[in-house]
């Protein structure tokens, strides 16, 4: 953490599958809570936003006290409206009877100079030209910066996202992660990010929460969170696979080579300092095993490896298999059953995989501001 | 028969009865869409019980509530009974369902999402309700309003039995086509009846309008 912490959170609610037990201490800084749907993440936003009630803790903003209920009583739960805590939904909630300006010049309604203001904010987000326009005319990326200005509108200490980018492709995904890290700088806010995306935590976070039912089980600097092994634990305990920590040899825009543990893997191609140490991860669904008997399609024919089958699991349709490789790995496959059932592969088999070339994604970031943005802000 | 004193009269039975039917129907609506409390669905049952009842029934009933020995006699001393006030408070009684019904279908569909974004924008409850929710739930409460004055304006059973059927003080245009029919006067008939049909026929149009508008 840098800086003095701002936001202190230690609560306690009973969830149906679990307890929720969140104790976080935020600064100004963009932390990502990241972990699979259902795992608490969104009933922490609720709670710090007074949207629902712990059953038992505190959570302390700059100094004043949003919520406090020790084990008798109540003691404080300030309501959500007086908390200055911004809240941007997954679906951004923008008032469909409203417009643009009307939206962000909301909780402004009384003020003086209310409507400049939003004018401003709107400016801001670059959108002035949709003042005037309904939310249902907008697209995603655009109701997501309506949602934000919104927000600062409200003139918040702390900011909340709500899986902001789920719903947005991968071009729109980076402009506005931009965007999200220029504002936190800008108005010095905290900044606390739900996200079950690796990806999105990579590009944004300045660290990150891991939380899995209802506990934070790691917590730190976003690629300390990746690199330890312990901590790579957490993080393939809440999905993420066959975690790869490589060299990278050569980045060209034919592709990127690695290098891992001795293993040279070809990835497609994307952003890779040579020489660097790169972060990356393959899915199980991506990884094949190959026939001896059969030819094999151009899109397999790179990263191959012989393996050892060291454990098989099934589930349902499903079948996995952990597979040991010659740099002292072990990597996760996964296929539908009725191939395994005509494979024959038991533990103690050999197997050769291809780790499909288009399947091997590298996490970049954190986002430097200091680069020009990829596309230009429409 | 000069047929414009019960029409003003109607006119003004109905004016009022849609003050009540708005105000009250829609704090029902409110309690029933988002309130969570014992007896709700026995509350619900008496509000809609004079859809399916006999206006006879519903009359009875509004004479032993406010005629002489009811609690309005007793407690406030003022007896409304063949008045025209009678006829505001059973073409009340009859229309207040279908407002209820509109209302609280149009609040129940505000997503709660969109309320909880105001109060974390700074409003208050009493602003979340006439910023967010009434504003979004606006074209379902009209369209009750419109069906509940259309109701109003048409009540006859329950009317006749507490209001009575006085030419110039209670009788209002469905009483005057019952007695135009009773004396065979079929040319006032035919006029006030094809008066009333447009009248209804337009507010279902209006009904609909308000339904299918953006």
């Amino acid at each position: 953490m840098n800086g003095e912490p701002r936001l202190h959170v230690d609560i306690e609610k009973c969830l149906d599958p679990f307890r929720l037990r969140v104790h976080l201490d935020v600064s100004s800084e963009i932390l990502v809570l990241f972990g699979p749907s259902g795992a608490g993440k969104t009933m922490t936003l609720q709670s710090i936003a007074g949207l629902v009630s712990p059953d038992a803790g505190e959570i302390v903003l700059d100094g004043r006290v949003l919520f406090r209920r020790q084990r008798p009583g109540v003691a404080a739960n300030m309501p959500a409206r007086r908390r200055r805590v911004g809240y941007v939904f997954q679906d951004y909630a923008l008032f469909p009877h409203l417009t643009a300006l009307e939206n962000v010049a909301f909780p402004l309604w009384r003020k003086s100079g209310g409507r400049e203001r939003a004018r401003a904010l709107l400016h801001r987000m670059h959108l002035e030209h949709l003042a005037d326009r309904r939310p249902e005319k907008m697209s995603g990326g655009q109701q997501q910066r309506v949602a934000i200005a919104r927000a600062l509108a409200a003139e918040p200490d702390i900011l909340l996202f709500d899986e902001p980018f789920s719903a947005l492709d991968p071009a729109l995904r980076e402009r506005l992660q931009r965007g999200l890290l220029e504002v936190q700088r800008e108005f010095d806010l905290v900044v606390l990010c739900v996200t079950h995306n690796l990806e999105d935590a990579f590009a944004i976070g300045d660290r990150l929460a891991v939380v899995h039912e209802g506990q934070v089980t790691q917590i730190g600097a976003v690629d300390e969170v990746f690199r330890r092994p312990a901590n790579l634990r957490a993080a393939e305990s809440v999905g993420m696979r066959n975690l790869i920590h490589a060299k990278v040899m050569g980045a060209s825009a034919d592709g990127v080579v690695l290098d891992w543990d001795g293993l040279t893997l070809e990835a497609p191609p994307q952003h890779a300092v040579p020489g660097q140490m790169a972060p990356g991860y393959i899915r199980p669904e991506d990884i094949k095993l190959l026939y001896a008997d059969r030819g094999i399609g151009e899109a397999l024919r790179r990263n191959q490896v012989d393996g050892m089958v060291v454990r098989r699991e099934e589930s349902g349709d499903f079948t996995t298999l952990f597979v040991a490789l010659p740099n002292g790995h072990q990597i996760e496959v996964c296929f539908p059953s009725y191939t395994y059932s005509r494979m024959q592969l038991g533990v103690g088999s050999a197997a050769r995989l291809s780790l499909r070339r288009e399947g091997l994604v590298l996490l970049h970031g954190p986002l430097s501001l200091d680069i020009p943005p990829a596309g230009s802000i429409q | 028969m000069s047929y414009w004193n019960p029409a003003l009269l109607s006119l003004k039975v109905t004016a009022v009865a849609t003050v009540f039917i708005v105000v009250v129907g829609l704090a029902l609506a409110f309690l029933l869409a988002r309130g969570r409390f014992w007896g709700k669905s026995a509350l619900e049952a008496i509000i809609m019980l004079p859809l399916v009842l006999p206006p006879t029934v519903v009359g009875y009933y509004l004479l032993r509530v406010l005629g002489s020995g009811g609690p309005l006699v007793q407690w406030a001393g003022v007896n409304v009974v063949f008045t025209w006030r009678a006829a505001v408070a059973s073409s009340f009684v009859v229309a207040l369902p279908l407002m209820v019904l509109s209302a609280r279908a149009a609040i129940a569909n505000v997503d709660p999402m969109l309320e909880s974004a105001a109060r974390t924008l700074g409003s208050s409850e009493v602003a979340v309700v006439f910023r967010v929710t009434l504003p979004l739930a606006r074209r379902g409460i009209l369209a009750g309003a419109v069906l509940g004055a259309a109701r109003a304006l048409g009540e006859f059973g329950a009317t006749l039995m507490v209001a009575g059927n006085i030419p110039g003080r209670t009788q209002t245009l469905p009483l005057v086509i019952y007695d135009a029919v009773q004396q065979r006067d079929y040319g006032l008939t035919n006029r006030l009846v094809a008066l009333m049909t447009v009248l209804a026929l337009v507010s279902l149009w209006a009904v609909r309008r308000l339904g299918t508008m953006r």
